[in-house]
């Protein structure tokens, strides 16, 4: 098989599956879950459960961000993360190339950045993934929460990084096409794998902590 | 018979001239300077390629090109050292005394003569759809391969198929490698390739008596190692994110990157973006129009000619994705809905 017939299926019929099966999926499982319910709950709400729900929401992410949180015990967490999620999104979707598709998807234009910035990005999404990545492996606590799944989750994801970068920044040649269809490949494979595995918590992280804030909304309690 | 170096003195050129023209030889053809005084002596004596040249399903844009390399060789110098044996557009003899002057060429230079093809071959049917002086395509192919010291596919249509091969593809169109499995064809894709580079590989083969080092899809290295994108000179706005959006807007008038609009030059394999065309003039991105990749398999068939190359090739829009979720929601709830039912709840 030629390098462009490969880049024209991993970019045509495979990127299409791989997108069909990720909107399936991620709404398989999120109204799979709604549509379970809880069992009903006749007390009267000591509080406003909305309110608290959206609060939970807009306020938690922003909870651990205390000198003595960070820097006494969870730095590389909350440092880590935050450079890797920073650096993951801001890849995902204003790399000029990705902007484009997600403007035929959505219909929206997006904003593009210069290669420089994306660098930065990369590196730093790479460079925390790393980090974060071991510190799991070493942490006691971490380590027992710690599956399969996580593991080959930040495989994908550094891989995927790391052909990006492979191809935008030292590849030339024929050797482009490859590497560029492969990093098309693998976050194929990351499309398909999100709505199946713990990457979902890009949606379903506020579905939980939202549910956490209505129901302290529901007691009446602070968090 | 008469070498290059003959026909520069013939022709009223210089010394310097012909030098001038070894050198651009050995440098399109990226031979280390060091060897520089072989391809001079090779060209002073060695006589002139003989070459036969067949047309199939083709348009003669590849001759156009050809006739058309200037940078390299003058035109008059060109024509005068090729000793172009058969050649259907250009050749003046036709009909019965065409034919026979190809059988005896043929005959005189087997194992010498290069073989150049233009345009796809059709063995569809017998090969019904092509066919010169009586004969199929594939069955000219194969007689004319037979004594070629060296077979080189011109253009798309017969490096990879080109138009013809492009869906539905009616006439069952090949390429030349395709057609002859096992022998060494060098690959000169383009719609049209470079003339200059056309030459420079026949001049190769009258230096070295062989192929270039080609790649595994048998092109040339030196012509097609490197991408559009590598050596274009708009890279810099491509790197710094600056995009022209419209082919004649403020962007594009700035000389911005392409890409948005469609721009194939990350992908496609070709020297436009050093050589140029018109003896070194300009190339399609210079002169404002985004690349087509007419150089790579299939670029007809790709169908997303002003599309960017990162878009999903054959659609995926929010009504697509709204499908999706239209059935993840239906089997959620159902899924859901059997769930409930089989724990007793209501
Ligand atoms: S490759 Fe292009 S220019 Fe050459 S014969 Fe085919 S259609 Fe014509
Ligand atoms: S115009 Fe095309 S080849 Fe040139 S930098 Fe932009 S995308 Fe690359």
């Amino acid at each position: 098989m030629s390098d462009v017939a490969f880049y024209d299926f991993v970019r045509g019929p495979f990127l299409k599956f791989a997108l069909f099966v990720f909107f399936v999926g991620i709404a398989y499982r999120f109204f799979r879950v709604i549509f379970l319910g809880m069992p009903p709950d006749y007390a009267k709400p000591k509080g406003s459960p909305p309110f608290m729900a959206l609060k939970k929401i807009i306020i938690k992410p922003t909870m651990g961000w205390t000198f003595n949180e960070i820097f006494s015990r969870r730095a590389i967490n909350f440092i880590g993360g935050f450079l890797f999620h920073l650096g993951f999104l801001g890849l995902t979707f204003f790399v000029p190339a990705h902007a484009l598709l997600w403007k035929e998807i959505t219909g929206i234009p997006f904003p593009t950045l210069p290669n420089i910035v994306s660098d930065v990005l990369a590196y730093a999404a790479l460079g925390s993934l790393i980090a974060l990545t071991i510190h799991r492996a070493l942490n006691p606590v971490l380590k027992l929460l710690t599956g399969k799944d996580e593991y080959f989750a930040n495989l994908l994801i550094a891989l995927i990084i790391f052909t990006g970068l492979l191809a935008t920044r030292w590849a030339g040649g024929g050797s482009y096409i490859w590497l560029v269809s492969l990093h098309l490949f693998l976050a194929n494979l990351l499309i398909i794998y999100i709505p199946f595995s713990r990457l979902s918590h890009f949606v379903y992280y506020f579905l939980s902590v939202g549910f956490m804030g209505w129901n302290a909304g529901k007691r009446g309690v602070s968090f | 018979m008469e070498s290059l170096y003959h026909i520069y003195k013939r022709r009223g050129y210089t010394r310097r001239d012909f030098l001038t023209s070894a050198i651009a030889i050995s440098t399109a053809l990226g031979l280390p300077s060091s060897l520089l005084p072989k391809v001079v002596k090779a060209l002073e004596v060695k006589p002139k390629p003989v070459v036969i040249w067949l047309e199939f399903q083709d348009c003669a844009g590849c001759t156009e090109s050809f006739i058309r390399s200037t940078s390299i060789l003058p035109t008059d110098v060109l024509l005068d050292y090729l000793s172009l044996e058969y050649h259907e557009t250009l050749m003046s003899p036709s009909g019965f005394y065409a034919e026979e002057s190809k059988r005896e060429a043929m005959e005189k230079y087997r194992g010498k003569y290069v073989l150049v093809v233009e345009g796809s071959v059709s063995p569809k049917d017998k090969g019904v759809y092509c066919t010169v002086a009586g004969k199929s395509n594939v069955d000219l192919l194969r007689e004319a391969v037979e004594g070629a010291g060296l077979i080189v596919a011109v253009g798309s249509c017969a490096s990879w198929g080109g138009i013809p091969h492009a869906y539905p593809n009616p006439t069952g169109a090949l390429s030349v490698s395709e057609v002859l499995k096992g022998k060494q064809v060098v690959n000169i894709p383009g719609c049209p390739p470079i003339g200059d580079v056309m030459v420079s590989v026949i001049a190769n083969y009258v230096i070295t008596g062989k192929a270039p080092e080609l790649d595994s899809m048998g092109r040339p290295k030196t012509f097609y190692g490197q991408t559009i994108h590598d050596r274009c000179y708009r890279r810099p706005f491509y790197n710094a994110g600056r995009f022209a959006n419209s082919l004649d807007d403020e962007g594009a008038k700035k000389g911005y990157c392409l890409y948005k609009l469609g721009c194939k030059g990350p992908i496609t394999r070709n020297a436009c973006a050093t050589i140029r065309w018109n003896g070194g003039l300009s190339f399609p991105i210079q002169s404002g129009h985004p690349c087509f990749g007419c150089s790579e398999p299939d670029f007809w068939d790709r169908g997303m000619l002003y599309t960017p190359l990162s878009v999903v090739s054959g659609r995926f829009g929010i009504r697509e994705a709204l499908v999706g979720v239209a059935v993840g929601t239906a089997v959620g709830v159902g899924v859901a809905y059997m769930n409930k039912k089989s724990r007793g709840g209501k």
